[in-house]
């Protein structure tokens, strides 16, 4: 690794682990947690949708199943949120192959088409179920029994809790783009049939990263399912929740390892300040924001902040 | 043989593309494929390559039925190919697009890495080796698509035009990459319009008219061949071919 590299790394790292140190103000910890579940939720989408170039816009379904599961395994029998993980991981995976084994056998928008479809319908399904709390939703341990039912009272466990998830995604995302796997992932997005004339097998690739991502993005839902102890449906099948992970991926760079996390940072304080400032009435104006950031993106930075990064530099090296 | 060709047919809608197509390819040979427009060359490349599933008759490679695989279960076997309009990964460098390549046969980045940089070698691209693909020309773009097909390790590899749009010393270039390429030992399918390049390297042509198979043999015979020159090559080639006159291209 080269020294400025290195260098780099080691500052991301000690502001990240520093952050709750120096910002130990409630308002910033639950800032500083809230932009690291925005990362995971978005590096999660990024496997499939920017490396791959599958555009999911209802991402929000394995969301939603992830932050479901805990807090429905706790009504039911009582059992800690933490083995909700692995349930809805379960089901995430499930929902990715029912909707990537059909799609990804046809070309162009129909997998963006059919995710929207697919959450939307379950929204619809799950708001309008009892068992699943209707449009109510359903509520986690309010009170600790021990460790395990991750019930904190400060913002700061939350927060080491999802940074090392996020070092775990991320760790992974990098091994993935050294392996064949990822080399693959960028060929398909950069060409199908090219790909394929290449050996690479395009479908089972395209299905593994939908996997793949259908997971990370259901712990990203069981992470927030175990800090506000809360879920409905529209928090977690809602559709801007697959925008946001959309947005925060695309503002930063997809198919970036670290554009989701700086999408992540930029979006989230704008989204809570906007909210803060214009309260209950700005609910519209975050769909005018969002709307204005993808038009912004498309029109001058399809490649993210960090492309832009990448040109300044290389301007400045030439 | 190491692909034999029996009775290929391919319709769109009832238009049928190519008719009771028929040729056999020994190792090592180059073969190549010229017609006018729309008589079905292409069409018949691509069930070759897999890319179109033929509506009737065999494809056989080494003797394996071939006729319904995929182009993935192509380029594993051992067919590669290269696209009429470059389809090189343009975000990806030179190195990585010859990488995924090489990834067929090795399944470790470094070993895939050494493959893509003798490979990159051999066809004369080392020295842009972490240059993006989109930062080439058209010519640079056919060679990377032939680098990127050697790297998969093919016995066959169908060169879609590779040659076109080229001015003269890159035709000369890319010939002699050619040839480097058959002196490795690979089989050779030329699609191509320049027929000095079909002259040059051809050992036997193969002639579609109206998705029929007109003519096949050695150069000196097919050029000569008065179905040849009333479909596609006309009478100043003819003369041209006999007096040893300049490059020429067929009909377009």
């Amino acid at each position: 690794m080269r020294p400025r590299r290195a260098t780099g790394w080691v500052l991301l790292g000690a502001v990240l682990l520093g952050y709750p140190l120096v910002f130990s103000d409630a308002y910033y910890a639950q800032l500083g947690t809230l932009v690291l579940l925005g990362a995971i939720s978005a590096s999660a989408w990024n496997l499939v949708g920017g490396y791959a170039g599958q555009v999911s816009v209802g991402h929000a379904v394995f969301f939603g199943a992830g932050a479901y599961l805990p807090l429905l395994l706790y009504k039911i029998w009582g059992w800690s949120p933490i083995v909700g993980f692995p349930a809805g991981i379960a089901v995430s995976v499930a929902i990715a192959l029912l909707i990537g084994l059909p799609t990804f056998r046809l070309s162009g928008h129909y997998f963006s088409m059919a995710t929207i479809a697919v959450a939307e319908l379950i929204r619809i399904l799950v708001g309008n179920w009892d068992f699943l709390g209707a449009s109510i939703g359903l509520m986690g341990p309010a009170t600790p029994r021990a460790w395990w039912d991750l019930v904190f009272q400060s913002s700061i466990p939350y927060y080491y809790l999802y940074l090392a998830v996020l070092v775990a995604l991320l760790a992974l995302t990098f091994a993935m783009e050294r392996s064949r796997f990822g080399y693959y992932l960028r060929a398909i997005h950069a060409g199908e049939r090219a790909a394929r004339s290449l050996g690479v097998p395009v479908r089972r690739c395209k299905l593994y990263a939908l996997m793949l991502s259908a997971a990370f993005s259901s712990v990203a839902g069981s992470l927030y399912a175990a800090k506000f102890g809360f879920i409905d449906p529209n928090s977690g099948f809602g559709i801007l929740v697959s925008v946001n992970m959309v947005l925060m991926a695309a503002l930063g760079g997809a198919g970036r390892l670290l554009g989701p996390l700086l999408g992540a940072a930029i979006l989230v304080p704008l989204q809570i300040t906007t909210n803060s400032l214009f309260g209950g009435g700005g609910t519209g104006l975050t769909y005018i924001l969002y709307g204005g950031i993808i038009m912004l993106i498309a029109r001058f930075e399809p490649g993210g902040l960090l492309e832009l990064w990448d040109r300044i530099r290389g301007r400045r090296a030439a | 043989m190491l692909l034999s060709v029996r009775g290929l047919g391919m319709s769109f809608d009832g238009f049928a593309a190519v008719s009771d197509a028929n040729l056999e390819i020994a190792e090592r040979a180059i073969i190549g494929l010229i017609g006018p427009n729309g008589a079905g060359k292409s069409t018949f490349f691509n069930c070759l390559a897999g890319d179109l599933m033929p509506t009737s008759g065999k494809v056989l490679f080494d003797d394996a039925d071939i006729t319904h695989a995929s182009p993935e279960e192509h380029a594993r076997l051992g067919i590669g190919r290269t696209f009429q309009v470059p389809a090189t990964f343009q975000e990806l460098t030179i190195l990585e697009n010859v990488m995924v390549g090489a990834f067929l046969r090795h399944s470790g980045e470094r070993e895939a890495r050494a493959e893509a940089e003798r490979v990159l070698e051999l066809t004369g691209l080392a020295g842009l080796a972490g240059k993006k693909a989109g930062t080439l020309g058209t010519p640079g773009r056919k060679r990377l698509e032939i680098a990127r097909v050697m790297a998969t390790r093919p016995r066959l590899v169908l060169l879609d035009e590779a040659l076109a749009g080229l001015t003269a010393t890159e035709v000369h270039q890319a010939i002699e990459l050619v040839r480097a390429i058959h002196r490795t030992g690979v089989t050779l399918v030329i699609v191509e319009h320049v027929m000095e390049v079909i002259l040059t390297l051809a050992e036997r042509i193969v002639v579609f008219n109206q998705g029929r198979v007109i003519a096949h043999g050695a150069p000196s015979e097919v050029v000569n061949d008065p179905a040849v020159i009333d479909a596609y090559l006309g009478r100043s080639h003819a003369r041209r071919a006999a007096t040893g006159a300049g490059p020429s291209r067929g009909r377009a």
